[in-house]
């Protein structure tokens, strides 16, 4: 493998992660860190493992000029984006390989992240693949009597598929993060609804493109794990199941695999829609030329119908919990390691045969916040933060152990990810009820406050985890 | 009573600010300016349309951006760095001693010797009518407050709340804010002055006027 | 510039000091002194008397002017500020409606370029439209002609210039100023000042060569003074011989009178100064053809004798075309199509309550295919047709995307943009910052580009060639220059285009060369592009990339492209035309004070700075300081200069959607 010089364009624990699978590729690293990030264990560990020379303070982790600037200052041949900031954003990917002084980007290339990053795009090309997608339009309607001809028979739809209160949902096409979504459960107010959507559209994005689509209440949140390299292959690394979330959609909860029908009973066949959604997102990322690590986002309604929402085209918070029940030749997997040589341009050294699942993983979303009042995020100083080593534990963190750390308010509020393995759901569950229990985090605010934590709510989500 | 006297004196020790200029971001840095004792003038015309001396340009990804001088004042300090180095975001470039203008001593010496009403709240303020008159008709210093006297209306969100004053009694010496522009939190409203200290104050203000020479 | 000594002189005559003598008895409208909406700008109801044989006639006329007064300082020099232009064009108007004649006397060193309501530029170009129209006969007396300030009220039928006035396009410190700016001295010297007055060819026998004015009155030889009763007498004679001429030519019965007025240059004749219906239409038209045959010989004109004939060919081809085709058949057609619109209406409303009934019967049959096919588009891949994607035409690679660098937003320190990348900004962004929305400039191809549909543009008037028709030092150089640069011979691309299928026409100011300056090419190029709008009944888009006013270095030349492309685009406008500006980049001065000014229809992009004179200018004429957004497109549209403002990425869905709702049925590419 080429030696190369890794800029980590990210911060916090997948800073750290990233960092480490760089050591043990035998690949250098260079880290940034911002003023208000100073304190963040990902600069202790880049100096103390790179020196000096392996850690740059720049103006703002979202500004790609200072990315670049260090890159270039620093000699660094590869940039990884991490999650979130740069990860799957097309421009600074295709800037990355465009630039005059090129540099290896880890990840997919800039096309395929423009490609699936387009949600109507990647719809349509879910349905030339026959793959499953929400019931609805599957292009801008612009026009007003088609969109109504449109959720008329959406409305049908799902009265013939026995739902007996159907509801769509008008959204603006060019929107995105939730923003101008519309509900309508009477046909008679369709109108009213579009007319709304429309304005705020065109007022927002300039775009008075809808998209009208099925609501389908009560899912489940599952996620399938593809890893595919510049020659060809693709794997996957199974399910993930990432229904506990808080207010706002954010995970909390994620467990691999996705159902269990061991321990679980479930309304359908649980084994067969987790097949059905592994063949279908390694069949689309064959297709569309993937080339990195991913994520194929799906929901699955009540009646065990799979539906793709969307592709993740990075590497994810999550990538863990997946990894830690899967093993190549007995050894356990580290996804980011495998992200990188594949980004690196190596091939995939192993095949979908030599994977191996076991078991259960629960990973924990550790976040200073209060369940009680919509997840409000807390704001302070973590004085104490401590828990015991286990051998089916893994602890992934930012927060520095040895010294009190006043919690930045400029980034999202991820303390730490802890993650347990079992031999089974049970196993796991248990074990990641001893972990929460022996957690020690606290802290006070300004006003003397002590430190509000979801630790509490983590446990009472882990009885009924994988439950549909 | 605040000793103005030894604040001025305090302040004629050292008749200055120092700005430190630092990096606004990464890149290489190309100095303009490379003489301590170099004057340098901070933005000027009606707008501040004119920028200040060029200090250094900061290149990055092919775009070299300027560095001006805040303030008017003097080189005093260069720090490590030598010309055409990579310097990290927010690396202290030089160091530039403003000297203080009249005005501005005697803003400091008023914030020190007045009690300050500080916003309780981001907001719109205005005073309440019949203060409002009075400032208009006999000027801000015909008008004397003390503890719970309602002085201020908070405008925010559209809703009007009064705001009862809470400090020394005195008479509001200087107003700091501006009824159409939105005031932060624990921003200065206006200050106090108890009414048996104006006459000091006063003569302070006056030796300010006339004892004080602008340095360049 | 001894001429401009004169002129500018305290005691040469003024306009008070002609009301006095030249006319009998006058009435001042709305001014006493300093007390007037602008003392610089004097109205008056004059009259002349005349005695023929016994009887005598008392001639009214509407006097408009501007006032330098000896030395008063509100007269400010004779310097109108906008709304003392707008009094004058009230007055025009009431001078039409009494159909009386106007005289106007120029006496101006230029407009006062402020913004202030209703703007300077807007409301000449507001007066120069109106007195392209105006039914009453029109006499311009020039003393001191700076421009935009002498055109407000100078589009006259017949202009007299005084011997010693001047007539130029900018007074010749100003021209001195703006040549001498290559040079480092920031103040011009005395000689390139005069140099630049020589060059300019200001003087009344200059002009009278070239045939911008049409008569000169003779002065004492050190100029017209108050008491010089003398030079009342014989600038009355002529504004009366002028007033009379003006008549005589658009008179049914004109031959006769008109030539024994000419033997005899006798006075004594009375000609009734009132006009009717037909005369009024004959004025407006002599009017017309006298501006749009001058400053003809001005520009170059490269194209071969075949392309000319050809080019007459098709011109008149598509007369006749249009004649037959919106004139003579679409007035049938148009009664016909009404007729067949009502009597669907009615069966339309009778079918609905047919088929009503049947409909619920119809959907209960099993298997009607047209419900299926919907079902099928909810769950599979519908068709989407490639007209309706963003991707429709041809992609155009700004040169600007073709760098590795960055750009900083100057908004940078307000609202925190980050630098931005010019491949991203250039290529993708349409040079909009992507988070505070500021519009960096792009060059006219991006818009040749992305506003038209792909291959639709054809150019024509090509060989219309800038040149230097004063033979003014360097202007020929730098046009040379120019010309290799942008591959154009003139500032004015002139060519016909659709817009998602609709046909303009267009004209565009190019700001590359010579800074979108308007010469005697530009304009010709611009009336002929109004004229083919107006041949073949199509909108006519007038899209500034960018201009700097007049390209003062053909003097006279290029100012009196303002009244006559002006005239074009009212030709054009009261022919049922649509007419839409579209400001970009900086657009200033003289076109913007006439032919650009006078759309009902003037939008501009974000980036776009409009106004009279840039801040440098506005400086130096008014000593006013001005803030730095002065002139910005938004500070334009809430004075109500222009009708909106475009986003740039938006501004091809914009201008498809104007020409939609503007052009109703009388439009002409209905």
């Amino acid at each position: 493998m080429k030696k190369h010089k890794v800029l980590i364009a990210n911060r916090g624990e997948i800073a750290i992660r990233i960092l480490r699978a760089c050591q043990d590729l035998g690949q250098d690293f260079v880290c940034v860190y911002t003023r208000e990030d100073a304190q963040s264990e990902h600069c202790t560990e880049a100096l103390k493992h790179g020196g000096e020379d392996s850690l740059y303070r720049i103006s703002s982790y979202q500004d790609p000029n200072e990315i670049f600037a260090v890159a270039d200052h620093s000699q660094a041949t590869a940039v990884h984006p991490g999650y979130g900031f740069f990860a799957e954003d097309f421009r600074f990917a295709r800037r990355v390989v465009q630039r005059s002084r090129k540099l290896e980007f880890i990840g997919p290339s800039w096309k395929i992240i423009q490609d699936l990053g387009d949600k109507i795009n990647t719809k349509r090309l879910a349905r030339q693949l026959n793959v499953p997608t929400i019931p609805g339009s599957d292009r801008p309607i612009f026009d007003d009597l088609e969109a109504e001809e449109v959720a008329r028979s959406l409305f049908n739809f799902q009265i013939e598929q026995g739902i007996e209160q159907p509801v769509i949902l008008v959204k603006a096409s060019a929107g995105g993060g939730g923003m101008g979504i519309e509900e309508v459960n009477d046909p008679d107010r369709f109108r009213n609804v579009l007319r709304k959507v429309k304005n705020y559209a065109r007022r927002q994005f300039r775009d008075e493109g809808v998209l009208i689509e099925q609501r389908i209440f009560d899912f489940n949140h599952l996620e399938v794990q593809i890893l595919a390299d510049s020659h060809g292959n693709v794997v996957h690394f199974g399910t993930r199941n990432c229904t506990v979330q808080s207010t706002g959609r954010q995970k909390r909860i994620e467990v691999a695999p996705g159902f269990d029908p061991s321990a679980v009973s479930y309304a359908f066949d649980a084994g067969k829609v987790l097949n059905d959604v592994i063949e279908y997102s390694v069949h689309m990322a064959q297709n569309v030329g993937y080339n990195s690590i991913g994520t194929w986002e799906w929901i699955v309604s009540p009646t065990g119908k799979p539906f793709l929402m969307e592709v993740n085209t990075r590497i994810q918070v999550e990538n863990g919990v997946s990894a830690i029940i899967a093993r190549i030749e007995d050894m356990e997997v580290d996804l980011i390691r495998e992200q990188i040589r594949i980004g690196l341009g190596e091939k995939m050294d192993f095949d979908q045969g030599s994977i191996k699942f076991e078991g259960v993983g629960i990973e924990y979303r550790i976040l200073a916040e209060d369940p009680g009042n919509a997840f409000t995020p807390w704001v302070g100083r973590i004085e104490k933060f401590s828990w015991p080593e286990h051998p089916w534990l893994r602890m992934h963190t930012h927060i520095p152990r040895d010294r009190v750390y006043d919690i930045p308010t400029e980034f999202d509020p991820n303390l730490a990810l802890g993650i347990v393995w079992g031999k089974n759901l049970k196993e796991a569950q248990k074990r990641g009820l001893t972990f929460l229990n022996q957690l020690t985090l606290q802290g006070r605010n300004n006003m003397g406050e002590n430190l509000k934590s979801n630790i509490s709510y983590l446990k009472e989500k882990t009885d009924s985890l994988l439950v549909f | 009573m605040i000793d103005t006297i030894s604040i001025l004196n305090e302040i004629k020790q050292a008749p200055y600010k120092e700005i430190t200029i630092s990096a606004p971001h990464s890149g290489r840095i190309e100095f303009a300016v490379d003489q301590i004792g170099t004057r340098v003038k901070g933005a000027s015309g009606t707008w501040f349309e004119r920028p200040g001396t060029l200090l250094a340009r900061l290149v990055r990804e092919g775009n070299p951006k300027p560095v001006y001088a805040p303030e008017n004042g003097e080189v005093v300090k260069f720090h490590d760095v030598n010309d055409r180095e990579f310097v990290q975001a927010g690396t202290p470039l030089m160091t530039i001693r403003h000297f203080l203008t009249k005005q501005e001593v005697m803003d400091i010496i008023l914030k020190k010797a007045l009690h300050l009403f500080n916003a309780p709240e981001k907001g719109r303020y205005y005073f309440v009518a019949e203060i409002d008159a009075k400032i208009k008709s006999q000027g801000l210093r015909s008008v004397s407050v003390k503890e719970g006297d309602e002085v201020l209306i908070l405008s925010r969100m559209k809703r009007e709340t009064t705001i009862p004053y809470h400090g020394p009694q005195g008479i509001i010496y200087t107003s700091y804010f501006n009824s159409n522009e939105s005031v932060e939190m624990g921003a200065p409203l206006f200050g106090v002055c108890p009414e048996d200290q104006v006459k000091d104050i006063k003569a302070v203000i006056d030796k300010i006027q006339s004892g004080w020479e602008e340095q360049e | 510039m001894d001429k401009v000594r004169i002129v500018r002189h305290p005691q040469r005559v003024c306009l008070k000091d002609i009301l006095e003598n030249v006319y009998d008895n006058y009435t001042e409208i709305g001014g006493q002194g300093e007390y007037s909406i602008d003392p610089s700008m004097i109205i008056a109801r004059a009259y002349i008397t005349r005695n023929v044989g016994k009887k005598t006639y008392k001639q009214p006329v509407m006097v408009i002017g501007q006032e330098k007064g000896h030395g008063e300082e509100f007269r400010n020099g004779g310097s109108v500020k906008p709304w003392g232009n707008a009094k004058a064009l009230e007055y025009m108007k009431v001078a039409e409606t009494e159909n009386i004649p106007i005289h106007s006397y120029i006496f101006t060193p230029g407009s006062y370029p402020v913004e202030d309501y209703p703007g300077a530029a807007q409301q000449i170009a507001r007066n120069i439209y109106a007195m392209a129209g105006i039914k009453v006969p029109v006499v311009a007396v020039i003393s001191e002609g700076g421009s935009g300030g002498a055109e407000a009220i100078g589009l006259a039928d017949t202009r007299i210039m005084l011997s010693h006035g001047y007539y130029s396009v900018i007074s010749p410190e100003g021209a001195a100023a703006i040549e001498g700016r290559s040079s480092a001295s920031r103040k011009a010297s005395g000689k390139l000042v005069e140099n630049c007055a020589r060059q300019l060819k200001i003087t009344a026998r200059d002009n009278l060569e070239m045939g911008y004015v049409d008569r000169i009155v003779q002065e004492p030889p050190l100029g017209a003074r108050p008491d010089h009763f003398e030079f009342y007498r014989k600038l009355r004679q002529e504004v009366i011989l002028a007033t009379d001429e003006i008549i005589l030519s658009i008179r049914g019965v004109k031959l006769f009178r008109a030539i024994a007025l000419r033997k005899l240059n006798n006075p004594k004749i009375y000609v009734r100064w009132s006009l009717s219906t037909k005369s009024k239409e004959r004025l407006v038209w002599r009017r017309y053809q006298k501006y749009r045959g001058l400053s003809r010989w001005a520009f170059e004109d490269s194209s071969t004798g075949f392309q000319r004939f050809k080019n007459f060919a098709l011109e008149t081809g598509w007369s006749i075309y249009s004649f037959l085709r919106y004139e003579f058949f679409g007035r049938h057609q148009r009664a016909i199509t009404h007729l067949a619109e009502d009597v669907q209406g009615e069966v339309h409303a009778l079918m609905d309550r047919v088929t009503h009934r049947f409909s619920s019967l119809f959907k209960k049959l099993p298997g009607v295919k047209k419900d299926r096919e919907d079902v099928c588009q909810l769950t599979t891949l519908s068709t989407w047709e490639a007209g309706m994607s963003w991707n429709e035409h041809c992609r155009y690679v700004s040169p600007q995307a073709n760098q590795d660098k960055t750009l900083t937003c100057p908004n940078s320190r307000k609202s925190n943009c980050l630098d931005l990348w010019a491949p991203d900004l250039f290529g993708d962004f349409a040079g909009v910052c992507s988070h505070c929305g500021h519009h960096f400039p792009m060059e006219y191809e991006w818009y040749l580009f992305n506003i038209f549909d792909s291959r639709s543009i054809r150019e024509f008037n090509a060989p219309i060639e800038a040149s230097n028709p004063l033979e003014f030092d360097g202007l020929t150089h730098k046009l040379d220059k120019a010309k290799k640069q942008t591959g154009h011979k003139s500032a004015c691309m002139t060519f016909e285009a659709k817009i998602k299928g609709i046909q303009v026409v267009v004209a565009m100011l190019l700001a590359r060369f010579r800074g979108g300056s308007v010469g005697a090419a530009e304009g010709e190029k611009f009336i002929r592009a109004a004229e083919q709008a107006r041949r073949k009944h199509m909108p006519f888009l007038a899209y500034v990339h960018g201009t700097a006013g007049i390209r003062i270095q053909e003097g006279t030349n290029g100012l009196l492209q303002m009244p006559r492309c002006t005239l074009s685009v009212r030709r054009y406008l009261e022919s049922g035309g649509l007419y839409l500006v579209v400001y970009d980049t900086n657009s200033y001065a003289g076109p913007l004070a006439s032919f650009l000014g006078c759309s009902p229809y003037q939008f501009a992009i974000r980036s776009a700075n409009i106004g009279f004179a840039g801040p440098g200018v506005i400086r130096e004429t008014t000593g006013l300081d001005i803030p730095p957004n002065y002139h910005k497109s938004f500070q334009a549209l809430s004075r109500g200069h222009i009708q909106g403002i475009w986003d740039r990425r938006e501004i091809r869905n914009n201008l498809h959607h104007a020409l939609m709702t503007m052009g109703g049925e009388f439009l002409y590419y209905r």
